[in-house]
């Protein structure tokens, strides 16, 4: 049988594609990763034929690249990095499994996207952590799995929050259900039982959720997924913090993190505070002309019982602060709502995607730190876009404390125009080099994209050798997007 | 007593390790939360009390010989009680109990240290344990005019005890505290030459039939001088009177009190008054045998029992002394009538007090680690802020100047009879 | 077994003199903990053929090398609490006691993390960190649990789980040696730019370090570690009174903190109302703890004993559902609306507060049970000698339900025919991280190993616990390398894995490849090939 029809029989003739235009959207993204094209792609529809589709790869030794979120792809992970590969489109396992009000999480395929997601959510009472405004084709899944920052740091206990529980095809074609979903029983009946797929803590001496996470899927595929949600809010209050200087935003998110007093917590830059809030670039020049360089965003969302006298209680306290440290909250700045912002971060980016509206292409660096080390990051790229000739203005910040302010993710958005190579050209080299002189500086790219798994490493042999152990057990004949990080 | 009597404690040690520190909860400072000298230099679980326990069992089972390791284990240890409290804060076993039987059985089958040999032979020979003549007991008293008990009555016996006896650097302070006594009015007297050793410490290391035998006569010879009270102004001498001789059948039956609570009532009742100044900042440091080790023996003859199936009680019930009811607030309530004195508490204190590190023989045999367990005392001291260390027994003060002396540390050092009387 | 001489002067050269012993007083004070008996069937466990007190990572990886070399097993441990710290499965193994490596290397105040050696105790690290306003969660094992033993090694699982997450979830970094002798860095600590991620670059190696529970030594010695911290409301000291230290407690709960204790009608309603009050997101500590009747451990059994007499029969039933919860707030509008919130719940539930359990002693005594875990260890060893959990898991409420309800049926007829005794509920319940993880639950027992109906009985229980046919094979897989778990005696990896998605199949290789000469000890771990 050719591997055609060997395909289409496990996924249906209508799931397998090699069309020359949908191979060619596959074959490259917006990252600078060279451009691969694939054999076919795939559409599984459950996780029988994700299995039978590794069980195939491994007697073919075709490489497998996952795919769960929809175009544009920024990060190059969903881009084979070798010839003969075979793409798995998991975006036709759209279901939202279940929705569990009482342990307030929801389980989903890994097709399903935060807009679908939200909306059904929203029956329940129930909210689902996001990252700041994501794509509207981004998934959920996929989102987790690369240990995205959510906005809300006092709920991020651990980086690999907001998932729970996984189902995980490995790249031998094994299945298993993590944490608290394992068991000889189907998931059905396990919740007739009472039982969630709630503690992701590992089910046994090992965790196999924190094996899958930030592996651009190269250890494992996973085909539903447990998250956990907060209770919808009834209301909020949304602040603005203005500054001239990140510094006093610096010490004043120390503060509020060190008191877990604030649900969405964040810094950006004027442009990108900009970009939120307007959706045409024209807008977007006005507004971040008017907008302050700085703006610390916190928010009181009131739910549960006691929705207003949280809210009440929580801005009070802000208050406090605020004249402890001679800072100002505000409701309004000019040319910005923080009620309207507050609409924007309740749900995924409308179109166009917003961080393409300035100039229709963006590429991000981004990496771990602490806070206090920001000013010296926030300088550094100034100093490396001064030196190549990248317009500093043309740069958006968005800083995002994570597992309750322990440390924070630091981005940097290269706004660009794509047809214009000179400035692609520069942004590359920003991107795949410029990043490197981050990287001697401190910054931790833990979640190593395209060209940063050159230098992610530094330093790191014994964790390069560990995590090629691991390879070698979960995907013994490298089929699972061969070539990724240090793989 | 034997160590067989401990078994049923041997088995039910967890090796939580709780004896290695002082109880949790009174911790202070991060520093100063161990409470066993013993374990913190030497680092072998066989330094704890819980591996005292282990070591015992396997003993008796006849899993391991004698052997140096097994030896220092055992005497590398000054008895200070500390791991008792820590383990009955969690526990109700025996550990310091079976330690001094583990050191009995040592010494009944010959496995003793040689530095300890000259101490047990000279108080044979001499009734003390300082290696001196008995000829020359007393003379820390020369020429004091006070009753000479073996010839005539009062009221209290003035017990010096064998440090004082016979150690010259030390000797003024028993004659300042029978001093004070005096001129309060007291009618005290003492045994002079015929004083004797009260065998407390040569229990301690090992030799039960010693404690017997002195007890025995000590007994004998304060029924003869017909006291009512006997005042010592050592610790040791003080634990052993009044807590070894009720534990092995020889109560005495007149009242044992230290120096400190006689002060205490002295001083209370208008007797002694304290008048002049003693602008020094300082901190007390309880000596084992006046704290936690003086805690009243209490007899128990029972067996055990279960209740609610399992539940381990005792028929009667059996009250274990966990160290509450040793001397404590009286030498700081001395220290705080002095007049311009500033008194501050170490970490460790009472009965979590770190051991000055004199006891058990460690002092002979080991002088170096008796130096190492003062010094952390010093340092605890100095951190608090004290100029001056004050304790109420002369093997304390003792062990401390010598390290003082040894390690250069700026820290005065005194016993509470020379505070009171800078203050008279 | 003994080593060879060479194989001693090879350690000894590494470690000097002093700090290795093969003595055999020095040797059998390692192989003698709580729960031998159940296991081993006598008080010993198998005696290491050496004893070592490594004072460095250094001096680790040395001996780690040269016990690949000469094929000798090695087993590494903290505080040495528990059969999986020093029971060994190997006739040739050496126990490695890190007591020398006590240090707290950094305390990172404004990104709150710490890095420790593996000797630093949970109490003294919270000592430590009280000073700067944090806190390192309290452990259920008690105050002198080791931090990387509680969050790297084993378990973990304790009081404040609600506020200060627990076992395998506040890792931020560690430095690893592992049984080849290679030393590994987890994420930043790589860097040398701080420790504060321990999850990258790429896939997260906290991983293969821990699951549900830790590797007890069985892949290498964990030689630093660096754990998250959480806010700390109270004084930086506590002013604690009462001579006793068991009857020893804070002389009054910090005012940013206010302590309830809450008894509920039904079982599920207190096990409902803890999730609700993790998910009201108010508590620092949200947990059933099994109080004994009276409330009170006293100072020993028998004055324990003689209160529990006194006690009316009837308040006795109320124990069986006993939620501690503490409120601890930043503000006095924070603690208000928290208060207020707390009090809806209780109504909600039925529950009530018995004003003798909300008086300020009790409160106290609470407080410190609950922020530094003062008296589990007084509670769990000395009515009885020696205590059991059955199966413990880490799960949604709906498992912990169900794993109650197995548990007291499997128990039942223990507690009836005196085997084993149960005081209060016995029930260790706290809730996660408010409620967003999941609970955990845990029905402990208390038994006399060296009572023959009690050992017996109890031997017979756990077998019922641990039968893979039994009632707990739907619910979770029991000890999973905690409680006493020692896989040559119990096989649980082997027996239970087939029915829980093969995870031993990749337990087993994952040991295979860090340990190619099988020289970590395994016996809590897993080998990478069933004898």
């Amino acid at each position: 049988m050719t591997e055609e029809k060997k395909l289409k029989e496990i996924v249906g003739a209508g799931n397998l594609s090699h069309d020359q235009a949908i191979l060619g959207e596959y074959s490259e993204d917006l990252s600078f990763v060279p451009k691969v094209r694939p054999r076919y792609v795939v559409k599984p529809g459950n996780v029988e034929q994700v299995q039978k589709i590794v069980e195939w790869a491994n007697e073919t030794l075709t490489p497998l690249v996952p795919v769960s979120s929809g175009p544009p792809h920024f990060r190059g992970d969903t881009v084979p990095n070798v010839g003969g590969a075979v793409i798995i489109d998991l975006s036709r396992m759209k279901k939202i499994l279940r929705i569990d009000s009482f342990n307030r999480l929801a389980m989903v395929e890994p097709g399903v996207t935060f807009a679908e997601l939200q909306s059904e959510l929203a029956k329940a009472g129930l909210y689902a952590y996001m990252p700041l405004c994501p794509r509207s084709s981004k998934s959920v899944i996929g989102s987790m799995l690369e240990r995205e920052p959510i906005t809300m740091p006092a709920h991020h206990w651990d980086c690999t929050d907001p998932m729970l529980c996984a189902e995980i095809v490995f790249g031998t074609g094994d299945k298993l259900r993590g944490g608290e979903a394992a068991g000889p029983d189907t998931i059905e009946e396990q919740w007739k039982m009472g039982k969630a797929q709630m503690a992701p803590m590992g089910l046994g001496q090992f965790n196999e959720h924190r094996l899958i996470s930030g592996a651009q899927g190269t250890i494992g595929i996973v085909t539903w997924s447990t998250l956990k949600c907060r209770f919808l809010s009834k209301m909020n209050r949304t602040f603005l913090v203005p500054s001239e200087h990140i510094e006093p935003l610096i010490d004043l998110s120390y503060k509020l993190l060190r008191i877990r007093l604030g649900d969405h917590l964040f810094l950006l830059n004027g442009l990108n505070l900009a970009c939120l809030l307007a959706k045409t670039s024209g807008r977007i020049e006005e507004l971040r002309a008017i907008l302050p360089p700085w703006v610390l965003i916190v928010s009181f969302e009131g739910y549960g019982e006691l929705p207003e006298d949280k809210v009440h209680y929580q801005e009070a306290d802000l208050m406090d602060m605020a004249q402890s440290c001679q800072i100002e909250p505000k409701t309004t700045l000019a040319g910005a709502s923080a009620d309207e912002l507050s609409v924007i971060l309740s749900r995924p980016s409308e179109e166009p995607y917003w961080k393409l509206r300035l100039k229709g292409g963006c590429n991000d660096i981004f990496f771990l730190t602490t806070l206090d080390k920001i000013p010296k990051f926030v300088s550094a790229i100034s100093l490396l876009m001064c030196t190549h000739r990248y317009p500093v203005e043309n740069m958006g910040v968005y800083i995002q404390p994570v597992v309750q302010g322990t440390s924070c993710h630091c981005e940097f958005n290269l706004y660009h125009e794509p047809a214009r190579q000179n400035e692609l050209d520069n942004i590359r080299w920003m991107v795949n080099e410029g990043s490197r002189d981050l990287a001697k500086q401190g910054g931790f790219f833990s979640r190593p994209y395209g060209a940063w798994a050159d230098f992610a490493y530094t330093g790191a042999s014994e964790a390069v050798a560990m995590q090629r152990k691991m390879k070698k057990i979960f995907d013994p004949k490298g089929i699972l997007n061969p070539g990724k990080l240090c793989l | 007593m034997s160590l067989e009597t401990y078994k049923h404690d041997m088995l039910r040690c967890t090796r939580c390790s709780y004896c290695k520190w002082i109880p949790f909860e009174n911790f202070r400072k991060s520093e100063f939360i161990k409470g066993c000298p013993s374990v913190a230099k030497y680092h072998w679980h066989a330094y704890s009390a819980g591996g005292k326990f282990n070591m015992a069992l396997s003993f008796l089972e006849g899993r391991i010989p004698y052997s140096e390791p097994f030896l220092n284990a055992v005497y590398k240890c000054q008895m200070d009680g500390s791991c008792d409290v820590s383990c009955k804060s969690v526990q109700d076993i025996e550990p310091l109990q079976l330690m001094q039987e583990l050191r009995m059985r040592c010494v009944e089958d010959g496995q003793v240290i040689p530095a300890h040999t000259p101490m047990i032979d000279c108080l044979r020979k001499e009734d003390n344990m300082m290696q001196r003549l008995k000829a020359d007991r007393g003379k820390w008293a020369k020429s004091l005019d006070v009753k000479d008990l073996t010839k005539e009555k009062a009221e209290v016996y003035f017990h010096a005890g064998c440090k004082y006896s016979f150690d010259e650097g030390l000797g003024h302070v028993a004659r300042d505290g029978l001093t004070l006594l005096r001129e309060a009015g007291v009618d005290v007297g003492i045994m002079g030459r015929a004083e004797m050793c009260c065998g407390g410490r040569a229990y301690e290391l090992g030799y039960g039939g010693e404690l017997m035998k002195f007890a025995s006569r000590q007994k004998k010879a304060l029924e003869k001088a017909g006291v009512k009270t006997i005042v010592t102004p050592c610790s040791h001498c003080y634990q052993t009177m009044k807590v070894l001789y009720d534990k092995v059948g020889q109560k005495l039956g007149m009242e044992v009190l230290h120096i400190t609570e006689y002060l205490d009532r002295l001083i209370s009742g208008g007797k002694i008054k304290l008048r002049k100044p003693v602008p020094l900042t300082v901190t007390y440091h309880d000596p084992c045998h006046l704290g936690r080790l003086a805690e009243p023996w209490v007899h128990w003859n029972g067996k055990e029992t279960k209740v609610l199936g399992q539940m381990i009680v005792h028929d009667p019930p059996k009250k274990f002394r966990r160290g509450a009811y040793g001397v404590y607030d009286v030498p700081r309530n001395i220290l705080n009538s002095l007049p311009k004195l500033k008194f501050v508490e170490m970490y460790r204190i009472r009965a979590s007090a770190w051991c000055c590190g004199s006891g058990g023989g460690v002092k002979e045999a080991y002088p170096e680690f008796a130096i190492w367990t003062a010094t952390d005392r010093i340092k605890e001291a100095k951190s608090i802020g004290a100029e001056a260390i004050v304790s109420a027994c002369p093997w304390c003060t003792q062990n401390f100047r010598d390290t003082i002396k040894e390690t250069g540390e700026k820290l005065k050092v005194f016993d509470v009879i020379e505070l009171v009387q800078k203050s008279i | 077994m003994e080593l060879t001489e060479r194989e001693y002067r090879a350690l000894e050269d590494i470690i000097g003199a002093e700090y290795i012993s093969k003595d055999l007083a020095i040797r059998d004070t390692y192989n003698q903990v709580w729960g031998n008996k159940l296991v081993f069937g006598e008080k010993w466990s198998p005696r290491p053929v050496a004893v070592l007190l490594p004072g460095n990572t250094e001096e680790v990886q040395a001996i780690v090398k040269v016990c690949n070399r000469y094929g000798i097993q090695f087993k590494p441990f903290s505080s040495g609490f528990e059969i999986t710290a020093i029971g060994l499965v190997s006739e040739k193994g050496i126990m490695l006691d890190l007591k020398r490596m006590d240090r707290i290397l950094e305390i990172d105040v404004k990104n709150m993390h710490a890095v420790v050696e593996p000797y630093v105790s949970v109490h003294r690290l919270q000592l430590e960190v009280a000073k700067y306003g944090l806190y390192y969660g309290a452990v259920a094992a008690g105050p002198s649990a080791g931090v990387i033993a509680s969050s790297c090694c084993h378990a973990g699982s304790g009081q404040t789980n609600v506020f200060a997450g627990a076992i395998e979830r506040n890792v931020l970094g560690a430095e690893w040696v592992l049984p080849t002798g290679e030393i590994i860095k987890l994420g930043t600590a790589a860097s040398g730019d701080g420790w504060f991620s321990a999850d990258g670059p790429g896939l997260s190696l906290r991983g293969v370090l821990r699951g549900h529970c830790g590797a007890n030594g069985g892949h290498g010695v964990i030689t630093k570690a660096s754990v998250k911290l959480y806010p700390w409301y109270g004084p930086s000291e506590l002013e604690r009174s009462g001579e006793i230290p068991a009857l020893r407690a804070v002389k009054k709960v910090p005012d940013q903190y206010k302590v309830f204790v809450i008894s509920f009608p039904t079982q599920d309603n207190g096990f409902d109302a803890l999730a609700e009050i993790g998910k009201a997101e108010i508590a620092y500590s949200d947990y059933q703890i099994p109080l004994p009747p009276g409330g009170s451990l006293c100072e020993g059994n028998d004055e324990m004993w003689e209160n529990m007499q006194k006690l009316d029969p009837a308040a006795a039933k109320v124990f069986a559902t006993m939620v501690v919860v503490i409120l601890g707030a930043n503000s006095s509008r924070e603690m208000e609306y928290r208060e207020k919130y707390l009090l809806k719940i209780i109504e909600k539930f039925g529950g009530i507060l018995l004003p003798p359990l909300n008086d300020p002693m009790v409160h106290a005594g609470m407080f410190d049970a609950s922020m530094f875990s003062f008296g589990s260890v007084r509670h769990v060893f000395r009515l009885t000698s020696d205590f059991f959990i059955n199966p413990c898991a880490d799960g949604s409420e709906g498992l912990c339900k169900n794993l109650h309800k197995a548990a007291k049926e499997v128990m039942g007829p223990y507690w009836s025919n005196g085997t084993i005794l149960q005081v209060g509920s016995a029930i260790f319940h706290p809730v996660y991280e408010n409620y967003t993880v999941g609970s955990h639950h845990e029905d402990m027992y208390m038994y006399d190993p060296y009572d023959p109906d009690s050992l017996e009985g109890t031997r017979e229980l756990i077998g019922k616990t641990v039968d893979p046919n039994g009632k707990f094979r739907r619910l979770c897989v029991p000890c999973l390398g905690g409680g006493l778990q020692f896989e040559p005696v119990n096989h649980i990896h082997e027996t239970w894995g087939p029915i829980y998605d093969n995870y031993d199949a990749w337990q087993r290789q994952i040991k295979a490849a860090l340990d190619p000469n099988n020289v970590a000890d395994w016996g809590c771990y897993i080998p990478p090939v069933y004898p």
